[in-house]
């Protein structure tokens, strides 16, 4: 396999980069139906729960270039068996605020949104009932997680080894409320051609999409067509269906031309997702060397009244740390709040700040190096499948980031470095995701002068994608790049699940090289390996998990070494420089995959002291609802990161020996910038963000 | 929607008579924001972008009669309301200087290009970055109508609510006057991040060893931005009583500390989503403390502007 | 009403434009030119970042009419005869473009760093870029993809 070596792993520039850096690349709104297009804009719902009680769009209609007003009076029927928020003006209910209850399509955004400004809506309303608490009598258990995962794992006798340790810490965390934002506002185009939609949309997996158009416009599977090769970001928010695509459609099919709709900033706090709010106890005992004899993660979060979105947060608790005595739970409560989706490592990124805040919270009490308290802890096999691992680095990532950090002789003491004004401290945590792959298939063609088409309906969010699979194309066809066109972001293309989950590269990539072995196996042994004239074509599929994953248990890791400064006059808080090492299996591209991993701990520090989705439990909105006051870091919040990986391959999770890198980096992020928060002020904050009020609350100053 | 766009200073007061569904614009970093989010559709926008009286600054001095509370004889920068914050920072930055670091902390590199004070000024937030160190340099807006002239507004009484100004409906915003400097002057805001921030508190101080004075500016921390005239006339009683306006000695730190302390009790902070009551009460107390500390310091070295 | 601006060198006259629209929407709706992106509509992001008369501005918060008779360079206006301009070059090379949403008004505010200050210190392009957001990359490869552009434009 020389050619493997000769591509995949090298820092190629991005395939998409030069129309992409000329401002020539077309996204979901850029693209051309081949018409005039109507632009779409949407009345919502001001109130939390209740019934439309009076809705006149009259005055709407009357306005000089409105093609129509869709209500839930007019609206055309979808289909049954669409979920959550999807059968988009079907009824009068009204579950969330901003819920969709009213649509107008007009000739221009302008007209569109003036005429949204002349419908009045009436509402018979309840309060809103919106506030997470532990206390709550109607918190339940869901009969399972997302992705499948177990509601509860309870392992031996936690309360009783929790009573017996030695050593324990019982400490309640808080993450907020979170919005993806990706840059690029989500955006549909629909066109119609008699009974056959195609949608020019901004999403993570064409193929996502189609489905939910099928059922809700009772079409088959070949009538329905999503495009969506350039996509602005998407960090989840993008991975699924979302009002926006039935109302694009829904709109085109009424007025008979293409309607496109793109939200506004502020809609994208309401109709596209978010990640759920969470309230975790975590109890952890040990023995004096600090060896863990419990562990418990109890996690409390929320879900919509119109879908139940079960996050996974206590789950990398499940496999991080040996213990005999162990328990995972997860209780929800339904509010009455937008449904919650997945958001960047959806689980691992709220459940590890619990995690490893508590680890260090332990490591003082013990006074052992936090560093050395995760190693004491390591466990020979997965602790609560019982399983070998397929490949696990924890430790050696733990080590050579400390190395690379500076961290031997680090004073345990807490608040005892100054600079100036400024207080001084580093905190480490680790990093975990699960590896996993999915279904995909895949079609390869060459021609007579040995150009290879790929096609596959991968997707390019902005990880690299495009451009790490024309590698691995090019490696497992035995050529090189400019040989390979790859074609990806169509649903007309062979199936494959959307990017997410960190399975993009290990689900298409594997396709793509059991698709070009068998490819190179019909070469060889019909055409004496070289491409007949008139070319030869090969559809493959992966089917799904790596056989192997039944019997181990794989996963990505990383340890994260942070420097925190606060300032002990105001409370602000910087990072001045971090060190990140990762256990990520095969690198495919190492210039893309750089920047994935600086972007995910960048989410990370960006998650710790900014971030968060303020609810006003009287009304029931998001306060901070644009980016005005929903802060994500700018370019000054991120310090100098150093950024690298083990060398690994992990030939058991798939042939490439890749994990996937879209999220490893934003777990434990959080936690490490917490935990040196700590080391510098003596303060835990347990509750994110950690802005500047918090040191003087926790201070009792203020 | 009209788009009025006048060329002089003298049509656009007629415009603004004539017109009182229109609203002005300058840099459009707030009024954009306005109509993008569909949050407003007035009946015209009168553009003051084409107006050149608008986009120029000059020094009037002492003899002539601004009206501003400058210095004895000292010199007043009279600022055009359309100047942006870039010129600031570039032109202004030893005449005006509060006011230039001010404007070194608005928004980015391209909110400062088109972002004036005359904007911060009319649009009145609370939390406008402009206003503290004009409150504290003792600056005057001047107003126009075409109907009845010129109006000279004490900044400390320009702002008469949330969003709320003196202007009158038929009213521009001229130019603001603002002495120069005889003294050290200094800028502090916090807010929850490195870049972009809307203060979560802002705080501005004036030294006037001229009058012996102390001026300060209160953002983000108030219905409006306000003074805090208890803590000037506290500090600058202190100052003179210990002979430092003259001696120049070391300020006691204590006597900054409780300087800071009455700057943090004339505000009247709500909680919100960028910072608790407490916490902005508590960063003007730290603020204040700094920003003396610091001008301080300068006065001590800077015997120049011995008075 | 009429707008008549030259964009990237070009007259561009349109007609019919509502007076509350903004220069970006202008340029992106009925100039056809996308390449400067919609992404916060209140001058937060810096994804429309144009030079309007030679400097940066975020187009969301021009209104169309402001722009009459000026002159304007959008990120499809900086490569030159098909080659791509150093920044832009450097962008690709540096791993800092990756949804690529951010990309335009990044471009044209490092461009006009470059422009003013050929050997930036890492203060100055911090400074230069503090108004534009990026959600994908953590900053660092844009930091890395200006210091490149800088070096490559100080060799003769």
């Amino acid at each position: 396999m020389t050619t493997m070596d000769r591509l995949v792993g090298a820092g190629v520039d991005r395939i998409d980069g030069p129309a992409k850096v000329r401002g020539t690349a077309p996204y979901a709104y850029e693209q051309d139906p081949g018409e005039p297009i109507a632009h779409l804009a949407v009345v919502q719902s001001t109130v939390n729960r209740g019934r439309i009680s009076r809705l006149d769009p009259s005055r709407a209609e009357a306005l000089p270039g409105v093609l129509a007003v869709l209500t839930p009076a007019n609206a055309p029927r979808l289909g049954k068996g669409l979920a959550s928020d999807l059968p988009v003006l079907q009824s009068l209910d009204v579950h969330y605020q901003g819920q969709v209850v009213a649509a107008v399509v007009a000739e221009t955004s302008e007209i569109a949104k003036a005429a949204v400004g002349a419908i009045a809506v009436g509402y018979d309303a309840e309060p809103p009932d919106v506030a997470l608490s532990p206390d709550r009598e109607d918190l339940y258990a869901p009969e399972k997680l997302m992705a499948g995962f177990a509601t509860d794992s309870i392992i031996g006798d936690v309360d009783g080894a929790l009573a017996a340790a030695v050593v324990s810490i019982d400490a309640t965390y808080e993450t907020p409320t979170q919005h993806h934002n990706p840059i690029e506002m989500h955006t549909s185009m629909a066109r119609w051609d008699g009974d056959s939609l195609t949608l020019w949309d901004a999403d993570q997996g064409p193929h996502n999409i189609v489905n939910d158009l099928v059922t809700g416009f009772g079409l088959d599977a070949g009538q329905v067509r999503v495009i969506s090769p350039y996509v602005g970001g998407a960090f989840g928010s993008k991975a699924f269906t979302h009002p926006n695509q039935m109302l694009a459609a829904m709109a085109a099919r009424v007025v008979g031309r293409t309607v496109v709709y793109e939200l506004t900033r502020q809609q994208m706090f309401s109709l596209v997702g978010h990640r759920t709010p969470t309230i975790q106890r975590l109890r952890l005992g040990a023995d004096p060397e600090g060896r863990l004899t419990a562990i418990s993660h109890e996690v409390v979060e929320h879900t919509a009244r119109i879908a139940e979105f079960a996050e996974q947060t206590a789950t990398p608790t499940r496999v991080l740390y040996a213990a005999p005595h162990r328990r995972t739970t997860h209780r929800l409560a339904r509010l009455d709040v937008p449904p919650p989706t997945i958001m960047r490592a959806p689980g691992e990124t709220p459940g590890m700040f619990a995690l490893e805040s508590a680890m260090d919270e332990l490591a003082v009490v013990l006074g052992l190096d936090p560093v050395e308290l995760r190693i004491r802890n390591e466990p020979e096999r997965d602790p609560e499948r019982d399983l070998p691992w397929s490949t696990r680095n924890l430790v050696e990532c733990l080590r050579t980031g400390a190395e690379r950090f500076g961290w031997a002789g680090r004073d345990l003491r807490p608040g005892v470095r100054t600079e100036g004004r400024w207080l001084v401290g580093t905190g480490v945590a680790s990093a975990t995701y699960p590896t996993r792959r999915r279904k995909a298939q895949c079609r390869i063609s060459v021609d007579g002068a040995g150009r290879y088409v790929v096609e596959i309906d991968g997707s390019d969010i902005g990880t690299g994608a495009w451009t790490a699979l024309t590698q691995i194309a090019a490696d497992a066809l035995g050529t090189d790049m400019a040989s390979v066109e790859l074609r990806i972001g169509d649903s007309r293309l062979p199936f494959a699940g959307g990017a997410g989950g960190s399975t993009g590269l290990a689900s298409w990539g594997t396709a793509i090289v059991f698709t070009a072995r068998d490819l190179r196996k019909q070469l060889d042994e019909q055409h004496g390996g070289q491409p007949p004239a008139g070319g030869l074509s090969v559809d493959g599929e992966l089917p799904g998990e790596s056989p192997h994953a039944k019997t181990h248990s794989m996963h990505a890791y990383g340890a994260h070494f942070v420097e925190v400064r606060v300032d002990r006059d105001s409370g602000e808080v910087r990072v001045p420089r971090a060190t990140s090492v990762y256990d990520a299996g095969t690198i495919v591209n190492a210039k893309t995959a750089r920047s994935q991993l600086l972007g995910g701990f960048s989410m990370g520090v960006s998650m710790a002291l900014h971030e968060g989705s303020v609810t006003d439990e009287r009304y029931g909105h998001y306060v901070n609802h644009d980016l005005a006051e929903y802060h994500v870091a700018t370019n000054a919040d991120i310090g100098e990161i150093d950024i690298s990986w083990l060398d690994v391959d992990d030939q058991l999770a798939n042939p490439i020996g890749l994990k996937g890198i879209g999220e490893i980096g934003i777990t434990g992020a959080a936690a490490a910038v917490a935990n040196a928060y700590w080391h510098a002020t003596r303060l835990r904050i347990r509750d994110l963000p950690i802005t500047p009020d918090k040191y003087f609350r926790e201070l009792g100053e203020s | 929607m009209d788009f009025l766009q006048p060329t002089s200073w003298a049509d656009a007061l007629a415009v603004r008579a004539e017109r009182s569904d229109a609203v002005p614009i300058a840099g459009g970093t707030d009024v954009m924001v306005d109509l993008n989010f569909d949050r407003r559709r007035p009946g015209a926008l009168l553009d003051l972008g084409r107006v050149p009286e608008l986009r120029e600054w000059t020094v009037e001095d002492g003899t002539g009669g601004v009206g501003a509370t400058g210095g004895v004889g000292g010199s007043t920068v009279r600022l055009g309301a359309g100047v942006p914050y870039s010129r600031i920072i570039d032109d202004l930055g030893a005449r005006l200087p509060g006011l230039a670091m001010a404007a070194r902390t608005v928004g980015s590199p391209q909110i400062r290009i088109r972002g004036t004070v005359g904007g911060n000024l009319g649009s009145a937030s609370p939390a406008g970055d402009a206003h503290p160190p004009l409150l504290a340099a003792g600056a005057v807006v001047e107003v126009e109508s075409a109907a009845r002239g010129v109006r000279r507004i004490p900044a400390a009484e320009f702002f008469t609510g949330v969003k709320r100004n003196a202007l009158e409906p038929d009213e521009l915003i001229a130019a603001v006057l603002v002495p120069e400097a005889v003294g050290p002057q200094q800028f502090c805001k916090v807010g929850t991040r490195n870049a972009m921030v809307i203060a979560v508190s802002a705080f501005a101080c004036a030294l006037h060893p001229d009058r012996r004075a102390v001026g300060t500016g209160i953002g983000s921390a108030a219905p409006t931005p306000r003074r805090a005239p208890e803590a000037e006339e506290f500090l600058a009683g202190e100052l003179e009583s210990a002979g430092l306006w003259e001696s120049r000695g070391d300020l006691p730190d204590g006597l900054a500390r409780a300087f800071g302390e009455r700057v943090a009790a004339a505000a009247s902070p709500i909680d919100d989503v960028r910072g608790s009551a407490a916490y902005r009460r508590h960063s003007l107390a730290v603020m204040a403390r700094r920003s003396v500390t610091w001008a301080w310091a300068e006065y001590q070295q800077d015997l120049r502007k011995a008075a | 009403m009429r707008i008549t601006t030259t964009v990237n060198g070009t007259e561009h006259e349109v007609d019919d434009v509502w007076a509350g629209e903004s220069l970006l929407y202008v340029l992106r709706e009925r100039m056809g030119l996308p390449g400067s992106k919609n992404a916060c509509e209140q001058g937060e992001c810096g994804s429309c970042t144009v030079y309007l008369d030679g400097e940066p501005v975020c187009a969301c918060l021009v209104a169309a009419g402001q722009a009459i008779g000026r002159e304007v360079t959008t990120v499809e206006g900086l490569a030159t005869e098909g080659e791509l301009h150093p920044v832009q070059e450097a962008f690709v090379e540096a791993g800092a473009v990756q949804c690529g949403f951010c990309t335009p008004g990044l471009l044209v505010a490092a461009h006009d760093l470059l422009e003013r200050v050929p050997d930036p210190s890492d203060l100055e392009i911090r400074e230069a870029l503090a108004g534009n957001l990026c959600r994908c990359t953590g900053y660092e490869k844009i930091l890395d993809a200006v210091r490149l552009a800088a070096a490559r434009q100080a060799r003769p």
